[in-house]
């Protein structure tokens, strides 16, 4: 009598193993659908920067290396060893490009800044996040000043407040620091970061008023209050829009001195509804998918390392690799429309 | 130890991998075609990729000459696949009861205002989703745009 299920205990390991991973990738996929569906107002491809391209050029790759690897396990089968390398030397190569393709696609999200927690979803919160990166910048600019052996002595740059003061009368002619020299470049560096700290400091209060830049030129208390006492009953300031601060911010990035450090610390203000929710499923279920590819180069990098070595002891080892190799494939050829087209 | 005696099934594996490149290449059709009923895409594009996969699974994961065991190993994972998305519908999907995120009130409003603004944003087609969310009325927080305070 005939006992067990027809196949080896490995293949059934792999299989059972698979079983769970269906499960695991069910959990993030089905997150992901059920989220779609819940979210009126899903960000489009525009705002994601998801081109179908890319997923499309992906897939291919992953349907290439799946038949590259049925190819190894076939020539395993027929004991031609050396002809299974080249097989699997073949599907690493494209898990490679898969990975490569990956990274381009994900070094397009992080320049413009698409990472879970970091998307404004209103247009307030975009404007209070340029302010917040503005600052960063600001703070930057002016640390170099104050650090040790810096032109003035100030031990950190806690508050940009008392650093302003004592960098404007360095900049009017003051003394500088021991062992600093002052010379007439450092001024004028030193007045135009004066300057660029005003010009934050004028978004700021804009924002925290909730004032439009327009409306009220300066930033000084006083101008809001008389502002305020011309008004009607009833009327308000015009609100700060995204459009003001986009503009504000341009100018400051065509600015000859501190105009590059802008450019590079601050990202153009978009608000995504939904797209921190989008950040998050987008990144686990790719990243995941990811690692998993990775784990599938570890696997048959084992086999490829017996080199001239490989044998038939390996054929096991080659099949259910390829076996995990083809759910990387299936879970792909799912995320592939859920992600790009379905989006 | 038991053989698997599969190898006497000859698939043509060049023929699987052209009809998969097919249906991948019919999806992107699917896609640029552009159908008015977003949903018809979606059907689509979905069936696509179960015929896809089931493909890689019968022939190159060779399940089509396996025995029944494969059922009891897919069986139960298929269950989940579908019950867990389908339990999680009523209330993340479809939401029977008014949903009071930020994202479905104050800001959901707002970021409305902003896409009219911001019409010419390119490819927005504004999702209309099946379940209008647009006009929940929320007991609670006032509208009036005051000045934001952090």
């Amino acid at each position: 009598m005939k006992m067990g299920i027809p196949i080896s205990d490995a293949k059934l390991g792999m299989w059972l193993f698979l079983g769970t991973e269906i499960m695991f990738f069910t959990a993030f996929i089905g997150a992901y659908i059920v989220y779609r569906i819940g979210s009126p107002g899903w960000p489009s491809p525009a705002d994601t920067h998801i081109q179908v391209f890319w997923g499309g050029l992906n897939t291919f790759v992953l349907i290439v290396s799946s038949f590259c690897v049925v190819k190894a396990h076939a020539a395993m089968s027929d004991k031609q060893f050396q002809a299974a390398q080249k097989w699997l030397l073949r599907t690493m190569i494209l898990a490679v490009v898969f990975l490569g393709i990956k990274g381009y696609e994900y070094a397009g999200k992080f320049s413009h800044d698409i990472l879970p927690g970091h998307i404004p979803e209103t247009p307030m919160q975009a404007i209070a996040k340029a302010d917040r990166e503005l600052e960063v910048v600001v703070r930057e600019r002016l640390a170099v000043y104050s650090a040790e052996g810096g032109v003035i002595s100030v031990p950190e740059v806690k508050d940009l407040a008392t650093v302003v003061p004592q960098l404007q009368a360095f900049q009017q002619g003051g003394a500088a620091a021991e062992g600093v020299t002052a010379t007439a470049e450092l001024r004028t560096a030193a007045a135009a970061d004066i300057e660029l700290y005003q010009r934050w400091k004028n978004l700021n209060e804009h924002m925290i008023a909730n004032v439009s830049l327009k409306s009220v030129a300066s930033a000084q208390v006083g101008s809001y209050r008389t502002a305020r006492e011309a008004l009607a009953t009833g009327e308000k300031l015009p609100a700060l829009t995204l459009d003001e601060v986009d503009e504000y911010l341009t100018e400051l990035q065509g600015n000859e001195s501190y105009g590059a450090a802008v450019t590079a610390g601050v990202f153009k203000p978009h608000p995504v509804l939904y797209g921190n929710l989008f950040a998050s499923l987008y990144f686990l279920m790719t990243g995941f998918h990811a690692i998993h590819v990775l784990v599938g180069m570890i696997l048959f990098a084992m086999a490829m390392n017996q080199g001239s070595r490989l044998n038939e002891g390996w054929t096991a080892w080659v099949e259910n690799s390829g076996l995990y190799w083809h759910f990387v494939d299936l879970v792909w050829i799912f995320l592939f429309p859920l992600l790009y087209i379905v989006a | 130890m038991s053989h698997d005696d599969h190898e006497n099934h000859h698939v043509n594996y060049l023929a699987v991998f052209f009809v998969l490149c097919g249906f991948t290449a019919l999806s992107v059709v699917f896609d640029v075609m552009h159908f008015e009923n977003h949903a018809v895409t979606i059907v689509l594009v979905m069936a696509v990729a179960v015929a896809k996969a089931l493909c890689v699974m019968m022939f190159f994961m060779h399940l089509k000459f396996e025995g029944n065991w494969k059922f009891v190993v897919l069986a139960p994972v298929t269950i989940l696949a579908i019950g867990l998305p389908l339990a999680l519908m009523p209330d993340i999907a479809i939401a029977y009861y008014t949903p009071t995120t930020p994202q479905h009130g104050d800001w959901g409003e707002e970021m409305a205002e902003y896409r009219e603004a911001h019409a010419e944003h390119g490819d927005h087609a504004g999702h209309d989703d099946a379940a209008d969310h647009s006009d929940v009325e929320h007991d609670a927080a006032a509208h009036e745009k005051t000045e934001h305070t952090p």
